[in-house]
């Protein structure tokens, strides 16, 4: 609630503004039950001509379109506040996704940030469209009727002044009492909508045992209880308008019975008068109800909000580059880390102080069990998190010393499972290289990558669309067009995520090929997973729950290392099998 | 339209509780048309300085209109809501009367979990329907036709007013407004999806669109889209403002007509002064109802959007078996043959399966293996009768598939998907889908043969099953197909989570089970299937070797050569 207030606040314009139409619709609400009240008094009462009155039906005319007009002019303001909200809030979620939300993803969140940028921000709209619009009326005229009331005839205003607190005081109390209750009943509608979601997802579990058709009956019966709990707390919120409507009612009719007497009993009232009281007296009641309703309205808006300021809040480790030149011609750079580590959050999992030399040209595998923080090192060899302790030196300086373009510039990321565009097949290629590849460029490449076959045996080529994150290809194209990428960019360092399993003999092929080719004019870092890689690294960098364990070539470590014997030897026991 | 009609006949089923609305709905609103009436002619009596017992009865007749007013007004919430949540459930289990013959097919259609998702949102979003669209125009038609039928007893031409009111605020306004707010709308999910699609790309492909530098290019885009759909929202928004706005003086301007016209027929003597204000008060209450009708349209469009969604889901045909029908034997195993099948799936730049054909006799154990998209899965559904061959023929026990129920053939089969689903519930809920009647000693021996004899039949699953892990996920589906004992095995890699230990322990039960069944198995590893009486190897939707596992090793062909870089993969 408060986050949103305090933006609100921001648009002091658009707010002052709001103000200006409240009080003018005032206006205009008072003006029109004067016009309605004085021509009817002037025909009943006084008997005046039609000509007459000609003037008062011309004013009360303006007063209606005034009355549109400003309902239009203030909604509209209202809208327009809410876009800026929205555009604002999408675009600070951008900023902080858009520096790391690596780490994010590798926590399998990416979902839920979808989600928080699409729906959560959507959300808000209504904040700022109805309810700021909505409570600034409510609040300004309701005021405006009661002092013209008093103005009129003190005792109707007096009415009003003590009938109206009723109202909020009602709205509290059955507020207080059933808020745990509503609260706790949207709870369970969204398990129940969960169950009904549940059962459509094991449906074909359901049918496999032939138990679907009992389901329906199932459903209709949580469907009625629930039905019934949720009419027995809307009863209790349906008590409340009634109340409303009670209050007003009595009001109103305080306030007829008043007038009444005072104009036959005492005649102590014109017809003007109260008539006029009569017909402001519901309009008086009507906005008071309006705000009841708007802070219902509001309510919505608040969880939203709330989801999108915790995000907006959230300190993740953002990486910052410096403006050095990463000039090294034609030779891979040197990496070293020094002591480097990264840590998930306070207290997560981390990678921890890893100290290792890569020269150029450098073959280096990483090595260890799942879970034992190779990717996280090879994101941080990447330059994608920084490290939370030590440094990486490229070319002996610091990596965020450097321009971010230029690192980026010397690096492919193969990883295992490469993320497809929306896009043509040569679009996705082309993503690896400078925004300036040819046609016969990617072709090359794609020819490299052994994925042109494929491409050319479809009918549209290389223009052909790839459907949302490569539906329909299988894994191993997806990493050969992954391949072409790196063959296009030519990149002095490659990371690569060697995949585990599920690839087809010609892409197990390809790659080794590829790897090996890309190798020459490149430094390679390996999450290894195959013996043959492992065997030709120069360099092993063994891992154990986010600790280098060990270093050195396969021979070196096979004799020295023994949980690294184990770790292979188990895998060739069990190939023997 | 024809699904919200679909809807409408759901609603129409809860007859008695659609009554009350409307009863109490028009007792509300003509109560509030008579507390106004009757104040502004209580005013304008008052005026003329009646007996005080006149206004007496005045006053009580107010007092009256008022309460019931505020009673009526409750029933009709009351009713409303409650016939609204009934015709909630009808939809619930209409829809899923016809979305059960299609499972699982229709899942395969719409990949993205989220469907079923949407699905439920949606059917949450037709609460509306009833609420906001059905009856509120109903009770509002009733409502200025009473109305217009008092006021003709004092001036035809003030009732004539009042209709042309109803009609242009009822509905010539927001039929129109309906009509030209279609294109914004539309403009409004496009800008939607294409947002979506970038917000999409940009998380899940962060790791690409950074190290090629492609990240500023998608946050220019995104913002792009972001902008382009927030205006939309924006011009839809003040479209609506805007149409409320005109209604709203629309309304009003009928009231102005009906003083002036009041005013004159006064002077030229054809109305009583005495009832001037009271039929000004009739109009400007009378126009209250109206006035959400302007927002009738955008919510009907929301439901009939809805409605189409959801039911366009459903509107395939379920596939119909061949006459005659074959119902498959029980208790033997049965023979599984595929003939030249070919297999595509829709909007798919490639077919899944070409020109197959395997021959796997009664009782035998079939392994399927192959790379990732190699089509493995995909033969199996179109065993299982999940989908249908484009071309070629498929056999089970000698019977082409078209004349086999697929209830009958799942019925005789126990199945291992790679997604098996477990319910909200406990482990023995879970588990008593398999058979009926099952003991409780039967189903703990089959958690021993998964070697889940931790859990306790009582042991809580959530949603899902996501208190458990993936592997115990999968163990505990292949107790549950152990536990139902037909004689047809499929398996869809089904220990993928599994450690290679505990693998082969849960086979040696699996196979002693199925020693004299028909098994197909589809498998991620190469290890263990020595004992398999045939081994299918797949490629690009063929099948491009089969043998045992020997005469494969021997061959040196594709699934040598599998088997050597599995042994050379560290895991």
């Amino acid at each position: 609630m408060n986050e949103l207030k305090h933006i609100a606040k921001k648009y002091k314009g658009a707010r002052l503004f709001l103000i200006l139409t409240a009080v003018l619709t005032g206006a205009v609400i008072i003006g029109q039950a004067y016009f309605f009240v004085a021509i009817v008094d002037r025909i009943f009462i006084r008997g005046q001509s039609f000509e007459e009155i000609v003037p008062f039906l011309g004013g009360l005319m303006i007063v209606l379109i005034a009355r549109a007009a400003l309902t239009y002019v203030s909604g509209r303001v209202g809208v327009r506040m809410a876009a800026r909200v929205k555009a604002d809030f999408r675009r600070k979620l951008l900023e902080k996704y858009s520096r790391n939300p690596i780490q994010a993803s590798l926590q399998g969140q990416s979902g839920q940030k979808v989600s928080v940028m699409m729906d959560a921000v959507d959300e808000i709209d209504s904040y700022f469209s109805r309810y700021i619009p909505q409570v600034i009326q409510a609040s300004v005229i309701p005021l405006m009727i009661v002092v013209t009331a008093f103005t009129q005839h003190f005792y109707t205003g007096l009415l009003m002044m003590i009938t109206a607190p009723f109202i909020p005081i009602f709205m509290a109390i059955i507020g207080m009492k059933t808020k745990d209750k509503s609260e706790e009943q949207m709870e369970k509608l969204a398990a129940f909508s969960g169950r009904f979601l549940d059962t459509l997802q094991g449906l074909t579990t359901l049918k496999l045992f032939g138990r679907s058709s009992q389901q329906k009956e199932k459903i209709r019966e949580s469907s009625i209880g629930f039905r019934d709990a949720t009419m027995a707390v809307l009863k209790v919120a349906f008590i409340s308008s009634l109340m409303m409507e009670y209050i007003s009612t009595l009001g109103m009719g305080l306030i007829a019975l008043e007038l009444g007497l005072r104009l036959v009993v005492f005649e102590s009232v014109t017809f003007f008068t109260a008539f006029f009281l009569l017909v402001l007296a519901p309009e008086f009641y009507l906005s008071l109800k309006e705000l009841s309703s708007a802070f219902h309205t509001g309510r919505g808006s608040m969880g939203a909000a709330k989801k999108v300021t915790e995000e907006l809040n959230k300190t993740e480790q953002a990486v910052m580059w410096g403006d050095a030149s990463l000039n090294n011609g034609t030779t891979p750079p040197t990496v070293e880390l020094s002591g480097a580590g990264f840590q998930y959050g306070k207290g997560g999992f981390a990678v921890k102080n890893i100290k290792t030399e890569i020269p150029s040209y450098g073959q280096v595998a990483i090595v260890g069990r799942s879970g034992a923080g190779k990717t996280t090192l090879l994101h941080m060899m990447a330059g994608l998190v920084g490290p939370t302790e030590g440094e990486i030196l490229v070319n002996g300086r610091s990596l965020y010393d450097y321009k971010e373009a230029e690192w980026f510039d010397q690096l492919s990321y193969i990883s295992q499972h490469p993320y497809l565009f929306s896009g043509t097949f040569a679009e996705n290629i082309a993503i690896g290289g400078k925004a300036d590849a040819t046609h016969a460029e990617i072709e090359q490449a794609a020819e490299k990558a052994g994925i042109s076959n494929l491409i050319q045996s479809l009918e549209q080529g290389y223009d052909t669309p790839i459907g949302e994150a490569g539906r329909g290809l299988s894994g191993g194209e997806k990493q050969r067009v992954a391949i072409a990428r790196a063959f296009l960019k030519r990149p002095s360092v490659i990371l690569f995520d060697e995949p585990t399993t599920g690839l087809d003999l010609q892409t197990e092929r390809i790659l080794q090929a590829s790897i090996e080719e890309l190798a020459k004019t490149s430094t390679v870092i390996t999450v290894a997973h195959r013996l043959h890689t492992i065997r030709n690294a120069d360099k092993i960098l063994f891992l154990e729950n986010g600790k280098l364990v060990a270093q050195g070539t396969h021979d070196e470590l096979i004799v020295s290392v023994a949980e690294y014997r184990s770790m292979v030897s188990v895998q060739q026991g069990g190939a023997a099998e | 339209m024809k699904d919200l009609a679909h809807v409408m006949k759901l609603t129409v089923m809860e007859k008695k509780d659609i009554f009350l609305s409307i009863i109490c709905g028009f007792i509300a609103g003509i109560t509030s048309v008579g507390l106004f009436a009757s104040s502004g002619y209580l005013i304008s009596k008052a005026a003329l300085l009646p007996p005080l017992h006149a206004l007496t009865v005045m006053i009580a007749l107010l007092k009256m209109f008022g309460l019931a007013r505020a009673f009526s007004r409750y029933w009709e919430r009351y009713y409303s809501h409650r016939a609204t949540f009934t015709m909630l459930s009808n939809i619930r289990v209409s829809f899923f009367e016809k979305l059960e013959p299609l499972a699982p097919r229709i899942f395969q259609k719409y990949r993205s979990g989220d469907l079923l998702a949407r699905i439920v949102g949606d059917v949450e979003s037709l609460q509306n329907f009833f609420l906001r669209v059905y009856y509120p125009p109903i009770v509002l038609v009733i409502v200025f036709l009473s109305t217009i039928f008092f006021t003709t007893f004092f001036s035809s031409y003030v009732a004539l007013l009042l209709l042309l009111g109803l009609i242009l605020t009822g509905f010539v306004v927001p039929a129109w407004f309906a009509y030209s707010q279609r294109k914004i709308h539309s403009q409004v999910r496009e800008g939607r999806g294409a947002l979506s699609t970038e917000v999409t790309e940009l998380l899940y492909g962060f790791r690409d669109l950074k190290i090629y530098q492609k990240l500023e290019k998608k946050e220019q885009q995104l913002t792009q889209s972001s902008d382009a759909y927030i205006k939309e929202q924006e011009k839809e928004g003040i479209q609506e403002m805007f149409n409320h706005s005109v209604n709203t003086m629309v309304s009003l301007f009928i009231s102005w007509s009906v003083l002036a016209l009041g005013a004159y027929l006064v002077v030229d003597g054809q109305l009583e002064g005495l009832f001037l204000a009271m039929l000004v008060m009739i109009s400007l209450t009378v126009f209250e109802n109206a006035t959400p009708m302007a927002l009738v349209p955008s919510h009907f469009e929301d439901n009939r959007r809805a409605a189409t969604r959801l039911f366009s889901v459903v509107s395939e045909e379920p596939e119909k078996e061949k006459e005659p029908i074959v119902e498959l034997p029980g208790q033997k195993s049965l023979s599984i043959e595929m003939n030249d099948v070919t297999f595509a799936f829709p909007d798919e730049i490639r077919p899944a399966l070409v020109h197959v054909s395997i021959h796997l006799p009664a009782g035998t154990k079939t392994a399927i293996v192959g790379p990732s998209g190699s089509g493995k899965s995909t033969l199996l559904q179109l065993i299982l009768k999940i989908r249908a061959a484009n071309e070629g023929e498929i056999r089970i026990d000698g019977n082409s598939i078209s004349h086999v129920k697929q209830v009958d053939l799942w019925a005789k089969s126990n199945v291992v998907l790679q997604e098996n689903h477990f319910f909200y519930g406990t482990i023995r809920e879970n588990l008593l889908l398999a058979k009926d009647g099952l003991t409780d000693a039967e189903m703990e021996a089959a958690l021993a043969n998964v070697k889940l004899e931790q859990f306790s039949l009582d042991d809580e699953v959530f949603e899902k099953g996501e208190n458990l892990s993936g592997g115990e996920k999968q163990r505990m589906a292949i107790a549950r197909a152990m536990l139902k004992g037909e004689h047809l095995w499929f398996f869809d890699e089904p220990t993928s989570s599994v450690d290679a230990l505990t693998e082969q322990q849960i086979y040696g039960h699996l196979f002693q089970q199925a020693a004299e069944d028909t098994l197909i198995l589809i498998s991620h590893r190469l290890t263990g299937l020595e004992k398999m009486d045939q081994i299918i190897v797949m490629e690009n939707g063929k099948v491009i070797e089969f043998g045992t596992f020997n005469e494969l090793m021997d061959k040196k062909g594709y699934f040598y050569e599998m088997k050597q870089i599995e042994k050379s993969v560290l895991m």
